[in-house]
């Protein structure tokens, strides 16, 4: 029989036959050794060396670096840039997660209905992903313009209000960057909405549409509870990825004005490769990834609460 | 469970187009959801309008309000400037990004077969350890591992070089329960009536499983390609060197010009962009489908 199958049977065998069994199954290994080898050095090991060099004073250009413990990390508590730049981040995340999750929902559901054009909609709205972070920056600058910007020109000439000062006003420039962003993303959450709407068996909705249900009555109380397993998943990946926001205010604004809209990577970029200060760097990502993390979980405990099979 | 979702959703992506034949839409509806949805049609298609206008747009013309969306006179000098000057070798950094995005994905895809195959089909000791440090992986921040990276490459004297890109991009693991999940459909039998002719397990993986799971195999290609070819952070602070630089590099340095230089930043812009944009309308069905599945790989 052959013994490198998943399909085992779990017996105990005599010391020759589990001998013979692992001669089997090692070659087994040259299937998953190639990618660990990338696995482990370029992301396992990172991890643990990343918390590591945050315990140091690690400056670039030396032999022997200083170990100086929790020096780094008592030092971020009382700096407050860092302090400014997480709240940036925070307010932009809940801004850009917000309102991408409830559009690219109230999109979806639009874009199930049947109609001519709603495959083309589809594809126009995640056309704005397909562009590089980059392009999205070079957009945005004009976009927010005060003197040439798209929105006040609009503004000015359909509705003739006022020119409004987006990037230069403290207040409304992490909004603004939200806004941007979400042109840019919401097109991912909407495409996987749209995936777990279809999913939804069709006889629920006929169903309630016999026992007279209206048509928020039934998103209540059968859209909402069915797409909350897939409202998780957007919801943590969404969260993951606009903490680590960095390109469209280090592009659009410099994170100005003054630290208004610096975010926390932009912060720990600069102070590894404006500054090369690599260890207070590292207990940034730490810190931020730690804040990361306890929030997923707090999410996934959350919103698994609220799922229903 | 969830995989179970992700392939019914993603199948279910497609379904629409055999509903309509079935079920004729009403007039009446179209015009409805049209109406409703032009402002958010207005909103996603203007901007890039904008950035089309302005590629073609005289230097001199770019602080024009009223904004001209019709250039007038339209002119193609952007481009002929930004072609002309040796100090921005686009067409360097174009080949430079083809190359990275695709020495990358195809290691992402062909790695990600031979682990999801190992995962799903084979037995071998610690097997349940090296997936759940696979899983762990995919709960740290990318923040965490930027700078034992920068380091590694800098050790190994491999900054400014494509491999600093495509390197850390190998060790990708979203693809791997994609293709885990997808090895795991394949029947049994299949592979036992293989066995049974005598083929041995990389046969096996080659000819018989490989060929079935190649519509993932081109989704995998697509997220992982779209990935690369758009990044910016990575390759921002591994290349500094002007002729090593992505395109989406590059864009930064016309941006951020010694001095300005709009139409060349929106001509520099539509360069990047346009190419992706024509890719993504010819194939849509395929790209779309392909990012959803990867992109819930991980769910």
């Amino acid at each position: 029989m052959t013994t490198y199958r998943a399909s085992m049977d779990d017996k105990v065998r005599p010391v020759s036959a589990n001998r013979k069994r692992l001669r089997k199954q090692l070659p087994n290994y040259l299937f998953v050794i190639p990618h660990y080898l990338f696995f482990a050095v370029f992301l396992l090991y990172p991890i643990f060396r990343g918390i590591q060099i945050s315990l140091y004073d690690w400056k670039i250009m030396l032999q022997d670096q200083k170990f100086i413990g929790l020096a780094n990390y008592q030092a971020l508590t009382k700096d407050m840039i860092f302090r400014e730049t997480l709240g940036n981040t925070v307010y932009f995340t809940v801004l850009t997660v917000g309102i991408n999750v409830v559009l690219a929902l109230l999109v979806a559901t639009a874009l199930k209905q049947n109609f001519r054009g709603s495959h083309f909609l589809r594809v126009l709205f995640y056309a704005p992903a397909i562009l590089s972070v980059s392009v999205l920056g070079i957009i945005g600058i004009r976009i927010w313009d005060t003197q040439l910007g798209i929105v006040n020109y609009f503004l000015t000439t359909l509705l003739g209000l006022p020119r409004i000062s987006w990037l230069g006003n403290p207040s409304l420039v992490i909004p603004s960057l939200a806004l941007t962003t979400v042109w840019w993303t919401f097109g991912f959450p909407m495409l996987v909405f749209l995936a777990g709407l279809q999913s939804i068996p069709e006889a629920l909705y006929e169903a309630a549409k016999i026992d007279g249900a209206g048509r928020l009555q039934t998103f209540r109380h059968i859209t909402i509870p069915l797409i909350m397993p897939t409202m998780l998943f957007v919801v943590v990946t969404q969260f993951i990825s606009h903490m680590q926001v960095f390109a469209q205010p280090y592009i659009i604004t410099a994170g100005g004005p003054g630290n208004a809209s610096r975010t926390a990577v932009m912060y720990l970029y600069e102070t590894a490769w404006k500054f090369f200060r690599f260890g207070y760097a590292s207990a940034i990502s730490v810190v931020l990834a730690g804040i990361m993390i306890i929030v997923t979980i707090f999410l996934f405990s959350v919103l698994r609460s609220r799922v229903e099979y | 469970m969830t995989s179970s979702i992700t392939e019914t959703a993603v199948a279910n992506l497609d379904a629409t187009k055999n509903k309509t034949r079935v079920r004729p839409k009403s007039l009446k509806r179209t015009l409805l959801m049209w109406l409703l949805f032009l402002p958010l049609v207005f909103v996603v298609i203007v901007p890039i309008i904008y950035m089309v206008s302005m590629a073609f747009t005289l230097e001199s013309n770019q602080l024009n309000f009223p904004i001209e969306w019709i250039p007038q006179p339209p002119t193609l000098s952007n481009f002929t400037h930004i072609f002309a000057d040796t100090t921005l070798p686009i067409v360097r950094w174009f080949a430079n990004s083809l190359i990275v995005s695709i020495v990358g994905t195809l290691f992402i895809v062909f790695l990600s077969t031979l682990s999801g195959y190992a995962f799903a089909r084979l037995e071998f000791p610690f097997k349940n350890l090296l997936f759940s440090l696979l899983i762990f992986s995919l709960m740290i921040p990318a923040a965490i591992t930027l700078i034992p990276v920068f380091l590694l490459l800098r050790d190994f004297t491999l900054l400014n070089t494509y491999q600093a890109i495509w390197l850390p991009a190998a060790a990708s693991v979203l693809g791997i329960f994609l293709m885990r999940q997808h090895f795991y459909a394949i029947p049994a039998e299949i592979e036992d009536a293989a066995r049974i002719d005598g083929a041995g397990r990389f046969r096996i993986y080659w000819q018989i499983c490989l060929p079935m799971v190649r519509g993932s195999m081109v989704a995998i290609f697509i997220f992982s390609f779209l990935l690369l070819w758009n990044d910016l952070f990575w390759p921002l602070i591994v290349l500094s060197e002007r002729s090593m630089l992505t395109l989406p590099v590059g864009l930064l340095v016309i941006q951020q010009g010694s001095y300005i230089q709009r139409g060349l930043a929106f001509a520099g812009a539509f360069i990047a962009s346009v190419p992706v944009l024509i890719f993504y309308a010819i194939f849509q069905r395929k790209i779309i489908a392909g990012i959803v599945t990867t992109g819930m790989a991980g769910q």
